[in-house]
């Protein structure tokens, strides 16, 4: 009398789809950048701020930010830190092995609804990852916004993310892009301090008329916002991506559930009027 | 890959636990597949010291194991405690609170001289455990959740909730509900609510989960009529090496 | 159609027609309490207790069981994964009305976008016999305020009421006439049935008082305006993060995922089961930070669901007042109690 529903693979929003590891980069010990291409050919679009599910089957799911450039396309990337079962297995993927990927899950973000604003990019550690996909977007439609600032804030110099990329960023004439460490070594001759050090060095922006992305963990987000809040920046454009535990992805779980707001469906993305309405966000 | 070495040491137990992984019946030969056993003196003969994982059973109570436990430290990569005895000492710790003169003299009479103890302690004090299979005894799915998740190279997943949660998922009875009271609220599950399942109470014996409420233990088992002394009591049969079995200075437990 | 009368004497012969093609499950005893357990054998059929008062697990236990495999995987990769959506033809036999509005609730957030493939599989494939409840099975019960005691207008197939002697049978789907029609003991009921019908209704009304203080089409507001209260404290106190309260809801349905292993170590299942907002991790991120560290936040975030996010998600009840939660925790936490409390807390702070 048991039936088994011969469900085709689409129609199950938790059965992955395959992909292959196309180019791997090892960043710092923990920290490991990666290139998928979707092997159905069917690509993907997603938008700023969007995360998948990536599986490795027989140990678990976890829920990644995506940090490459937004838009309809065959591949995406992903920078991963191994912080448990999942993202450790993960890091032992070499070019040609393939993953289980669902997704994209969120809100994302399109950039189109701060065109004509100077843009604000505040990222700590890994939230770099998450802020890059945001950067790239803009820096791709560098004509769309004013004054592009982007800060950045590592531990140390040997925690670095995306190097190729900050390296180009600097390069840029057209945009201000600023890094400090929190503790440099003898071979270190940038920027040291807090993350909020940055604020003092940046050219000025237009507060009324600037959208920011403060990207990090808990702590840095906090004190960027003061200092963001203190620039006269509005609540409703500053920008954040809360990390919670999705499980589904698709907003029946509960383990990302703020009050009543599933992150997996109507965030990562918020505004700073958002996470202090929700009480429970930072 | 190799086959991993697995290797199983006894200490002060009843060697229940080992006999649980000899239950293990119909998944044994899978598992002896996977594996070389190496040592395991309830069903082999062999003795080495060349092993990746070492199973320890048994409570940490004579100085002289110390170095029989170092030993196995430093031979092992991944040390598992088997059991509750040596995950928290288990029913061994009663001991300590008897007085190990009095409990000396109970078991050895005039003989006690002859013989060696110290409180009883969890294997833990003596040398660093990777993974922890609880209970009195393991329960057979924990055993091969943590032989499985090593070969797979994740951690185990072992449960820090309460007994509570899987009693409810097998929709028993509560204790409570019929009058008694049972442990299962603030015991880690992992064993399937084995006990309450066949209408015994749980005793913990598979530990206590991480930050339970002290407060909720103290007042809600007083309500159901239970003295300090009887929660102490239910405290002290299989997690007597917890501060919160201490004898209470104030009347309050302790964490 | 019409409603139908079943002589109580025929009701054997009914559940009989009823196994032919279906899983029948059914409140039976279980100790001094009640569960749903299916009907396999004669002595099965003879231990059906349709005048049960509370099951423990609600009846989404057949919709949504407690571990569920959602898919199979042969290794490491992606490659080799079957979806595996498991549904077998039941009848759920003896559904009480807040069940049924429950039942509805998880039937509006599994269908909210994107709808989930595993519960709709088994929901597609259950036909449901709801039974009319004559008084609350104990203290802990709200129905009346929750608008809970009467069935909801849809989402059963037949729904009993006890005349004593013989059953009055009301249909609701198709699928409940089919189930008419397949057995020979129903009759049309008669003008003296519906008066006994309607008789046990306004008893069941005069019987089952409201018992909060205020119109339950508050409790949204009320409870907003509680968030900062120091009355989650004062219950959490009390409160063991057991999550008894959650697994024993009718309309709770988060849960947990996870990879069981084979004894290859490399193939296995993916598994869902259920979870609990109330346990000590179920916030928690992989980094370790937990955004509910404390039983008062989690405690919170359950009685808010009950009372506010449910409703306000899915427009059906996040609680129905069946009083599971109450009865099984073991401090004696009463959501009614909670319920009633917030009213005061909201006139203190005036």
């Amino acid at each position: 009398m048991t039936m088994t529903m011969s469900n085709p693979a689409s129609a199950s929003p938790y059965l992955p789809r395959v992909a292959t590891v196309a180019e791997a980069c090892k960043f710092t010990p923990k920290e490991a950048w990666f290139r998928f291409e979707f092997a159905d050919g069917q690509g993907i679009q997603y938008a700023a701020g969007q995360f998948m599910e990536v599986s490795v089957f027989g140990v678990g799911e976890a829920p990644i930010s995506i940090c490459s450039a937004p838009g309809k396309r065959g591949d995406l990337e992903m920078c991963i830190r191994a912080v448990g079962d999942v993202t450790n297995a993960l890091h032992t993927l070499q070019v040609g092995q393939t993953v289980g990927l669902r997704g994209a899950f969120g809100n994302g973000f399109d950039m189109d609804k701060v065109a004509g604003k100077d843009l604000l990019f505040v990222a700590g550690g890994l939230g770099l990852a998450p802020c890059r996909s945001f950067i790239l977007d803009a820096l791709n439609h560098r004509e769309k916004f004013r004054n592009v600032t982007i800060l950045y804030g590592a531990r140390t110099p040997a925690d670095l993310l995306f190097t190729k990329d900050l390296e180009a960023w600097a390069q840029r004439k057209d945009s201000t892009f600023l890094m400090t460490v929190d503790r440099g070594d003898e071979n270190w001759k940038g920027n040291t301090g807090v993350i909020t050090t940055l604020f003092r060095k940046m050219p000025k922006v237009d507060p009324a008329n600037t959208a920011a992305f403060i990207i990090g963990p808990p702590i840095m987000f906090k004190f960027a916002v003061l200092e963001a809040l203190a620039m006269g920046l509005r609540k409703t454009s500053i920008y954040c991506s809360l990390e919670r535990r999705m499980k589904c992805g698709l907003g029946k779980c509960g383990h990302c559930q703020i009050r009543n707001v599933y992150v997996c469906q109507e965030g990562p993305i918020f505004n700073y009027a958002e996470v202090m309405r929700l009480r429970e966000g930072i | 890959m190799a086959k991993p070495r697995v290797s199983f040491h006894d200490f002060t137990s009843c060697e229940g636990c080992q006999l649980q992984v000899l239950n293990c019946e119909d998944e044994l030969l899978g598992i002896v597949g996977a594996v070389d056993i190496v040592n395991f003196r309830e069903a082999i003969d062999e003795k080495s010291d060349e092993y990746d994982i070492a199973f320890i059973e048994g409570a940490f109570t004579r100085e002289s194991d110390r170095k029989r436990l170092e030993h196995i430290r430093k031979c092992a990569k991944i040390v598992v405690a088997l059991g509750a005895c040596a995950c928290t000492g288990g029913l061994n710790v009663l001991k300590n609170f008897r007085g190990i003169d009095e409990s000396m003299k109970k078991v050895y009479g005039e003989a006690a001289s002859w013989y060696e103890t110290s409180p009883a302690l969890p294997i833990e004090a003596a040398i660093k455990v990777d993974v922890k299979i609880n209970g009195c005894p393991i329960p057979k799915q924990e055993f091969l959740e943590v032989v499985k998740s090593v070969l797979a190279g994740r951690t185990p997943q072992i449960p820090d909730y309460p007994v509570c949660v899987e009693c409810k998922l097998r929709e028993n009875v509560c204790l409570f509900q019929k009058g008694e009271y049972c442990m299962g609220v603030v015991a880690k599950a992992g064993c399937n609510a084995w006990c309450p399942s066949y209408g015994g109470r749980c005793y913990a014996c598979r530990g206590l989960i991480t930050d339970f409420n002290k407060n909720a233990a103290k007042d809600v088992l007083a309500e159901y009529g239970l003295t300090l002394e009887q929660v102490m009591a239910e405290f002290r049969m299989f997690n007597g090496v917890f501060p919160v079995a201490e004898p209470p200075a104030d009347g309050a437990l302790k964490s | 159609m019409l409603p139908q009368i079943l002589p109580k004497s025929k009701f054997d012969e009914f559940v009989g027609s009823l196994s032919a093609d279906n899983r029948v499950v059914a409140p039976m005893a279980k100790g001094p309490a009640f569960a749903f357990q299916e009907v396999q054998t004669p002595e099965d059929q003879a231990a059906i207790r349709m005048d049960y008062d509370l099951s423990i697990l609600p009846p989404k236990k057949f919709l949504m069981p407690q571990r569920e495999t959602l898919l199979s995987f042969g290794g490491r990769g992606p490659e080799n994964v079957q979806p595996q959506v498991q549904a077998k033809p039941t009848v759920i036999l003896g559904v009480q009305p807040m069940d049924l509005h429950a039942i509805a609730t998880l039937d509006a957030a599994m269908a909210k976008d994107p709808a989930d493939p595993y519960y709709q599989a088994k929901r597609a494939v259950t036909k449901i016999v709801g039974l009319n409840v004559a008084q609350y099975a104990n203290d802990y019960q709200f129905m009346a305020d929750m608008d809970t005691l009467d069935a909801p207008a849809s989402g059963w197939d037949l729904f009993l009421t006890d005349l004593g002697d013989r059953w009055f049978v009301e249909v609701g789907s198709e699928a409940g006439q089919a189930m008419i029609t397949k057995c020979a003991g129903f009759s049309p009921a008669k003008s003296d049935d519906h008066a006994a019908k309607v008789a046990f209704d306004k008893a069941k009304a005069a019987a089952c008082s409201k018992r909060l203080p205020y119109d339950a089409r508050y409790l949204p507001e009320l409870l907003a305006n509680s968030y900062d209260s120091l009355l989650w404290n004062a219950v959490a106190r009390r409160c063991f993060s057991c999550g008894s309260c959650t697994n024993v809801c009718p309309t709770c349905y988060c849960f947990d995922v996870q990879d069981k292993l084979g004894l290859d170590a490399a193939s296995g299942e993916r598994v869902r089961s259920w979870d609990s907002c109330q346990l000590r991790v179920f916030a928690e991120v992989a980094g370790g930070e937990n955004f509910r560290e404390h039983a008062d936040s989690r405690l919170r975030h359950r009685v808010f669901r009950k009372g506010k996010f449910i409703l306000e998600r899915t427009g059906k009840p996040g609680c129905v007042g069946c009083g599971r939660c109450s009865t099984h925790c073991v401090a004696g936490i009463s959501i009614l109690e909670t319920f009633q409390q917030i009213a005061d807390e909201a006139a203190a702070e005036i």
